[in-house]
């Protein structure tokens, strides 16, 4: 029965059954969170006007956290546009970043500010990434992932990884597709200002887990796990292709 | 010099997990990159080297493995440790 090898030994890497460490949430100070909604003001105007952004589907976000919001990818402003489009609500949401980002003074100011950013040790491992993810999950909050890894360069949706879909049938959390159009227009790898061209950011309906939570006791896990992944993309395409 | 027997039953094992027949794994070649085995096959690898020897291949050897010939000396250095 390698299907529940594989989900046991994937538990032992995510630490799921491990006690919650106390520090997994970084603690904001009441002025950093004043930061962030004045950098969300801030952000008001350019994203009504300069960048004039639609928000789709913002009902099909669960009432509350724990859910992991898998979304494209496009440019670094991504994790903004969804955040913004959640309003009151991205204070739940969670991101990962390396230490390439968080380690420096100016970028770490701006992620923890922005994208309530959490460090995670290495750049190449995907497990401590998923086991981090996982704790933020545990601790109650909300996580965004994006599931390609890599920023789309003409709008196509690049493969996801299906470390995705171990985090949410392990930990049992629906996954929120969303796509994020266009931003791969506006600022490109290497542009640092933005150019001017409307956005829509789509919420679809979550993927619950316990279907394939109980598949899982039936089939192999790693093939659960593929299939979520493919069943996210999936979901992600509808909601680009019901935005042409 | 690996264990024949050792180095027979891991080959055997890794084959059948990734799904490629034992005469096509060259041990020297590289799982993920030459062979398309994707991060969560390896991991599987793992899981029924756990489950077969029980050993507990601690997570940072994880990234420092790419060829079956790395699996067979990680697995050979944790059995040497195992008590």
């Amino acid at each position: 029965m390698i299907n529940q090898d594989t989900s046991s030994y994937w538990r032992k890497l995510l630490k799921l059954d491990r006690p919650i460490p106390s520090n997994v949430l970084d603690k904001y100070k009441p002025w950093q969170r004043f930061l962030r909604s004045l950098f969300y003001a801030a952000v008001n105007a350019p994203l009504h006007f300069y960048c004039p952004t639609k928000v789709y589907g913002l009902e099909n976000l669960p009432e509350k956290p724990p859910y992991i919001i898998a979304a494209s990818h496009g440019s670094a402003m991504d994790y903004v546009c969804v955040a913004w489009a959640m309003a009151k609500r991205r204070e739940e949401l969670y991101s990962l970043t390396t230490k390439l980002y968080y380690d420096n003074p100016w970028t770490r100011f701006w992620i923890k500010v922005a994208a309530n950013a959490i460090r995670i040790d290495t750049e190449e491992d995907f497990s401590p990434a998923l086991s981090a993810a996982a704790q933020i999950l545990r601790a109650g909050k909300a996580v965004y992932i994006n599931p390609e890894g890599f920023r789309t360069m003409d709008g196509k949706l690049l493969p996801f990884r299906p470390g995705v879909g171990v985090l949410a049938v392990e930990t049992g959390v629906p996954l929120v597709p969303v796509y994020i159009s266009e931003t791969w227009k506006i600022l490109p790898m290497g542009r640092i200002f933005p150019r001017p061209h409307p956005v829509s950011v789509s919420f679809g309906k979550p993927v619950k887990m316990e279907p394939y939570i109980e598949k899982k006791k039936r089939v192999q896990a790693y093939d659960v796990y593929k299939e979520v992944t493919e069943e996210l993309k999936k979901r992600i395409m509808a909601l680009k292709e019901s935005l042409c | 010099m690996p264990n024949e027997q050792l180095v027979k039953e891991i080959k055997a094992l890794v084959s059948k997990v990734i799904k490629i027949p034992e005469d096509k794994i060259d041990p020297n070649v590289n799982l993920f990159t030459d062979l398309g085995v994707d991060s969560l096959l390896g991991v599987e690898i793992f899981a029924a080297l756990d489950k077969k020897y029980r050993i507990d291949v601690p997570e940072e050897k994880l990234r420092n493995i790419n060829t079956l010939n790395d699996v067979i000396a990680l697995v050979e250095e944790l059995l040497s440790k195992s008590p």
